[in-house]
């Protein structure tokens, strides 16, 4: 299988084939190697990649986004299989112009400070949630307008829930 | 000695109380709030009693119910913890009026030590240096012109009512002087409705060093040395060391007497800490006191060798101290970082949630002071700390390298942690150095990670690569005819799981 990666601005081909026995032919960008990783918790790998030993940590996070985390340094990136490349490239008009904000964290919404209907600057402040005794003030992702507000004030919400749609 | 004692706290710090205890013989009572039930401390306790719902206001912090709770389960003292009730003197004069003791300070002394400024007068009368300033607040332009050319240029305007920098301005100079104090004084005055300001010098650049006591109701008094605590992020210390690499020994017995000075002063009982600035001819200048435990006294108890919670619990007892002045020895040196449950990634933004997997380092001089365990859920009404990793080694080098070590080994997924950002500390040259103060994090540190180029690109590219891959095999599998349903795959648990809904 083949997959794309992005980070900042360059672009990643990389494939994957299974060797069995949790051996994995991978290669980057043509240049192919074994990999030998194993899963040892939810998203934790043991990976022994050219004779070195790893402990590797895969967060996926919305958007075709993962956080891989080894010995303290975080890489992010995009990754996606080339089919759904494909399809996003084709019809990814569909969502440009919208930004929908959704909560980080788990917490309770302190406060709204944008009204339905309300123009927003990209980075202004929109909604408050409190979580762990500290207040995170959250940000519009781009310019436009308040289009929908999915929750109310003093209402406790779960991570990745919808706050609000700006358009 | 106490036969029974009642645990005022949660978390990690909870945990260490109760660890005390069993070592002393004495039986524990953990109190919980309803997000808690199966919180470490209360699975450790040999009694816990629920006492409401998760906010802290209407559970830990009501006096009530923490009385309550002590009085049906016979408990004969409440230890606090830090945090929640463990500096409020209407908690201490409760306890006392209820006969129950608090292992910690009196009112008298909490109160005395709450106020900036009566603390200031308090101590100096005493003989301990402050900061050049007012002890009394000042009223006109005239007069705060008058202090501040006489202490000279930078000085710092501050609230007497005042905290959480409210009320607080820099002046770098005269000219800045007259409107810096109109909005000093607008600030404190809707803050805390008190326009009352006092004025310091401003410590350019300074390192925060603390001193560690202990005090009994016999007038004993020693002190454990100093922790070096200017590694500080937004003014909350995040890794804490002892000893301080620009204490001498004398420096040290110097700091240590005015310590036990500013305690006497005010009959201090138990656990408690002055804080200093230093400045970099290596003056120091008395802060505040903490009037209680504090998160950062593992790394005295690994370089003294003395139990800092059961000396406090000896003391309430009305034992004397365990040991004297000449018992008291420095040997080798200890770090601590606080683990929080924070997304280093997302300017530590707080990071509640369920801890899927978690292992927790170990092997020579490591120590792990923490409140949580696999399938733990991290709740969202409590301060993020999550855990206290400490290090000793027989020489600085020594502890840095356990503690790199030890953070490598330490895994916690499920939730973010910032244990990431400490091995980044770790290796930061000017950490290694010591060459730091406690305006570091804020403004070199992270200049200097950005500019950073991470290693082992392949290694993260090819796993992220092989976990999409076996995902999609999972789900190709679980979509075929004849298997139902199939299993439940377990990447619905790979991001973070959101808490279930409360109320």
């Amino acid at each position: 299988m083949s997959y794309v990666a992005t980070i900042g601005e360059r672009e990643v081909t990389i494939t994957v084939e299974d060797l069995g026995g949790a051996n994995y032919k991978v290669e980057i960008d043509g240049v192919g190697h074994v990999v030998d990783a194993h899963q040892v918790a939810g998203q934790l790998w043991s990976v022994l990649y050219r004779g070195a030993s790893f402990v590797v940590d895969v967060a996926p996070q919305p958007a075709d986004e993962y956080e891989v985390l080894i010995q303290g340094d975080c890489h992010k990136f995009t990754m996606m299989n080339e089919q759904r490349r494909a399809m996003i490239r084709a019809g990814g008009k569909g969502s440009a112009g919208k930004a929908m904000l959704t909560s980080p964290m788990p917490g309770k919404v302190v406060k709204l400070l944008v009204k339905e209907g309300q123009e927003v600057e990209a980075g202004q402040g929109v909604i408050v949630v409190e979580a762990m005794k500290m207040e995170n003030e959250l940000k519009a992702a781009l310019a436009g307008k308040v289009k929908e507000i999915f929750v109310e004030e003093g209402e406790v919400v779960e991570s990745g829930a919808k706050l609000l749609l700006v358009e | 000695m106490f036969r029974k004692i009642l645990i005022a706290n949660r978390g990690e710090i909870a945990v260490r109380v109760l660890r005390a205890c069993k070592e002393m013989g004495i039986r524990t009572v953990a109190v919980f709030s309803e997000v808690d039930r199966k919180a470490l401390h209360t699975r450790y306790a040999d009694e816990a009693y629920c006492i409401g719902p998760a906010p802290a206001r209407e559970s830990y912090l009501v006096i009530d119910k923490i009385i309550d709770a002590a009085r049906k389960s016979g408990a004969e003292a409440i230890h606090p913890g830090y945090g929640f009730l463990a500096e409020n003197p209407l908690f201490a004069d409760r306890c006392e009026k209820e006969k129950i003791r608090m292992i910690g300070p009196s009112a008298y002394a909490m109160r005395t030590m709450g106020s900036k400024t009566v603390a200031r007068k308090t101590v100096q009368a005493a003989g301990v240096p402050v900061v050049p300033g007012t002890v009394e607040p000042i009223a006109t332009e005239a007069e705060v012109l008058r202090v501040a050319k006489g202490i000279g240029f930078p000085v710092m305007l501050k609230a007497t009512a005042g905290g959480g920098g409210k009320g607080m301005r820099l002046v770098r100079e005269e000219s800045e002087l007259s409107s810096s104090l109109r909005m000093a004084k607008s600030e404190a005055k809707s803050a805390f409705s008190d326009d009352s300001v006092y004025i310091e010098k401003y410590i350019e650049n300074p390192r925060h060093v603390e001193i560690q006591i202990l005090g009994d109701r016999h007038g004993n008094y020693v002190h454990l040395g100093e922790r070096e605590c200017s590694i500080q992020r937004r003014h909350q210390k995040v890794v804490e060391e002892s000893p301080s690499v620009i204490v001498t020994p004398e420096m040290r017995g110097a700091m240590g007497k005015v310590a036990i000075e500013a305690a006497r002063a005010v009959k201090y009982e138990g656990a408690g800490t002055c804080e200093f600035l230093v400045d970099s001819k290596r003056n120091f200048y008395f802060l505040e006191m903490n009037t209680r435990l504090q998160v950062e006294h593992p790394v005295t108890e690994m370089v003294t060798g003395v139990d800092i919670v059961k000396e406090q619990i000896r003391v309430a007892a009305g034992e004397n101290l365990s040991i004297r002045q000449e018992d008291v020895k420095q040997s080798g040196h200890a770090i601590e970082c606080r683990v929080y449950a924070e997304d280093p990634e997302r300017n530590f933004m707080p990071c509640p949630g369920v801890v899927t997997s978690l292992r927790i380092p170990g092997g020579p001089g490591v120590r792990d002071d923490s409140g949580m365990y696999e399938g733990f859920e991290i709740p969202i009404y409590y301060d993020p700390i999550i855990s206290k990793l400490v290090a000793w080694g027989k020489d600085r080098a020594e502890a840095i390298a356990r503690m790199k070590r030890a953070l490598a080994e330490y895994v916690v997924t499920g939730v973010k942690t910032t244990i990431p950002f400490h091995i980044r500390v770790m290796n930061n040259r000017h950490f290694i150095e010591g060459n730091f103060d406690t305006n570091f994090i804020d403004k070199v540190f992270f200049k200097e990670e950005e500019a950073r180029e991470l290693a082992n690109e392949e290694v993260a590219l090819a796993t992220a690569a092989i976990q999409v891959f076996a995902e999609e095999r999972k789900r190709a599998v679980a979509r075929q005819p004849g298997e139902g349903a199939g299993p439940v795959s377990m990447w619905k648990y790979s991001t973070r799981p959101g808490i279930r809904k409360i109320g």
